[in-house]
């Protein structure tokens, strides 16, 4: 293939990325190309050797490896380009891409359609400020992940984990069925983090204490992690006086959430949303800049790989519309507006009459509520927790009813059901 | 007669549920379940926890130290450690397709540890 012809550039070939790529192909763009910094196709997915993936989009239960290799097939068949450590460094507004590898140096594209699928990052230690000393032995949830899971690496042997998220909760039960001593998983929030599943199948089975309501307040140590300082928190999260309790352990993993990694898609003068993390999205999943489209991670953290697949997919269909038929038309512009008890809205415009797929997070647990968008969806639930991110299809004769010149929806929970 | 408490997983509303359960070990009452699929959901649990194992094993791969595999069927909860470390001694070589039997009857369970990647070389 030429450089210059490609139609549709996919940025990441983690589930987004080769969902976006696949659909692209089946939409009948004729060059697709993938893009991806390391030397394999699956992004996240290889480390995620636990089961959990693709109940929804297969009806199974997978592993992580396993939901990749279904894909990874599909590039294969259909024949869709890969270009395999190969770092994106830069995207223009005029959607100019020019990326590296150690072959053929730098690249320069210039494609017609672009999806960003670079996924997302952890929040590290630095972004959560804990004071005391510099020790070794300090992990992100995911960084251990990779050593133990890919590497062969036991990063320690008594463990301690601050943040009560999914990769934290499954890194417990991987390192207990290692042999590693999980000491305790701490949360600052009255409730847990990741699903409810994996309470129970990664904390309880092991009988790990989960301590809620409580944080990290120092670290000891000098060469390595000798101990934490653990305190109970009250309501404005701050540590109550006299709750302090040292427990002895080498090793403290942080799982306090994912951060969308967009430096790319800012240089290209992507409009963020400071609230999704993400770019600004319409339900094409096209950005502020045309032609440049986002799904996955990139966009806001899923909580499912399942929704990854189907929010890029929408990305990839509508890439591959665009070098077909050109510019592709948009009637006018409605702009989700987040309300009550609503944390982060994707799609957060709308700007066709065609079906919307919306994914909502609220900010806070609360039950007996109905989730309302504007006058034209409402639907009661008996519990909306931050951890469970709500999915509603709308189909295009339900946004009939959204007048013409509506400019703003509002989001919101209202309470009782 | 004993009480045991079962956590639903079955919805986001994670539900507490406390079991009576008689001498012989028969199930007499459940209370805190919010639906039927929760009360169902929570029998079985009692009856019998299974989970699937997922692990890695060793490999004679140069591209490669680690390589991911599962049981093809749940275990009992109760024996997921011991067959972890069953696991700790097995070796692979390459080639290995996804889904390939890579242990034979785990610890006479009768349930086997298959690939869940594949590996060229
Ligand atoms: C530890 C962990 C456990 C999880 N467990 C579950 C679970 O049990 N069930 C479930 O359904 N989901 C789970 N998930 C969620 C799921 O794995 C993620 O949602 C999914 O991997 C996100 O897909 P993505 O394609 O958006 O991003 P990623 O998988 O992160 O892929 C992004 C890719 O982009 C590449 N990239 C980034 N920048 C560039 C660049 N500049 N140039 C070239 N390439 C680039 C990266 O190398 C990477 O391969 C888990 C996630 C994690 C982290
Ligand atoms: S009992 Fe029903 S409502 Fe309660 S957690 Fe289980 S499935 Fe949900």
């Amino acid at each position: 293939m030429k450089f210059s012809d490609v139609d549709v550039a996919v940025i990441g070939s983690g589930p987004a990325g080769m969902a976006a790529a696949i659909k692209a192909k089946e939409e009948g763009a004729e060059h697709v190309l993938i893009l991806e910094r390391q030397e394999q196709l699956g992004g996240l997915l290889h480390q995620c050797v636990h089961n959990g993936f693709g109940l929804l989009y297969f009806g199974q239960d997978l592993t992580g490896p396993e939901y990749a290799c279904r894909f990874v097939e599909k590039v294969r068949d259909l024949g869709i380009e890969v270009l395999l450590e190969t770092m994106v460094t830069q995207i223009s507004v005029d959607r100019k891409l020019t990326a590296v590898n150690s072959r053929e140096g730098p690249i320069h594209l210039q494609p017609k359609s672009i999806v960003l699928a670079m996924g997302c990052r952890e929040r590290s230690r630095g972004q959560l400020s804990i004071p005391g000393t510099r020790p070794a032995g300090i992990f992100t949830a995911g960084t251990a992940q990779r050593l133990v899971n890919v590497e062969g690496f036991i990063p320690g042997k008594k463990v301690v984990i601050l943040g009560s998220g999914d990769i934290g909760m499954i890194m417990a039960r991987r390192l207990s069925l290692e042999g590693v001593e999980v000491k305790a998983v701490v949360e600052i929030l009255p409730y847990v983090g990741g699903l409810i599943r994996n309470e129970v199948q990664c904390l309880h089975d092991f009988d790990i204490p989960l301590l809620l309501e409580h944080t990290v307040t120092q670290i000891h140590g000098e060469q390595r992690v000798e101990a934490v300082t653990l305190a109970k928190v009250d309501k404005n999260k701050r540590p109550v006086d006299g709750t302090e309790q040292n427990i002895e352990c080498d090793t403290l993993l942080l799982s306090v959430g994912l951060i969308p990694e967009n430096e790319l898609s800012r240089m290209a003068g992507v409009d963020l949303d400071p609230l999704a993390g993400g770019p600004v999205v319409d339900e094409r999943r096209e950005t502020n800049i045309p032609g440049i489209f986002a799904g996955g991670n990139v966009v806001h953290v899923h909580d499912l790989v399942d929704d990854v697949s189907w929010e890029a997919e929408i990305a990839g269909a509508w890439a591959a519309r665009l070098p077909q038929k050109g510019d592709l038309e948009k009637k006018g512009k409605t702009i989700l507006r987040p309300g009550r008890n609503i944390r982060s809205i994707v799609p957060q415009t709308i700007s066709d009459q065609s079906d919307v797929t919306f994914y909502i997070r609220v900010k806070e647990m609360e039950e007996k509520v109905r989730l309302r968008i504007g006058d034209i969806y409402h639907r009661a639930f008996r519990v909306v927790k931050p951890s469970e991110m709500i999915k509603v299809d709308l189909l295009k004769k339900e946004l009939k009813r959204l007048k013409e010149r509506t400019t703003e929806l509002d989001v919101e929970c209202e309470k009782g059901e | 007669m004993v009480e045991e408490k079962i956590i639903c997983i079955g919805c986001p509303l994670g539900c507490e549920t406390n079991l009576k359960i008689d001498d012989q070990g028969e199930v007499i009452k459940i209370t805190g379940y919010k639906c039927k699929e929760g009360r169902q959901y929570v029998l079985e649990e009692y009856r019998s926890p299974v989970r699937v194992l997922t692990a890695t094993v060793l490999t004679q791969s140069s591209a490669r130290p680690l390589f991911p595999v599962r049981s093809n069927r749940p275990l009992l909860k109760t024996q997921l450690k011991e067959a972890a470390k069953a696991l700790a001694g097995v070796k692979v070589k390459p080639p290995i397709r996804v889904g390939q039997t890579i242990l034979s009857n785990l610890m006479n369970t009768g349930v086997d540890v298959i690939a869940t990647d594949d590996l060229t070389y």
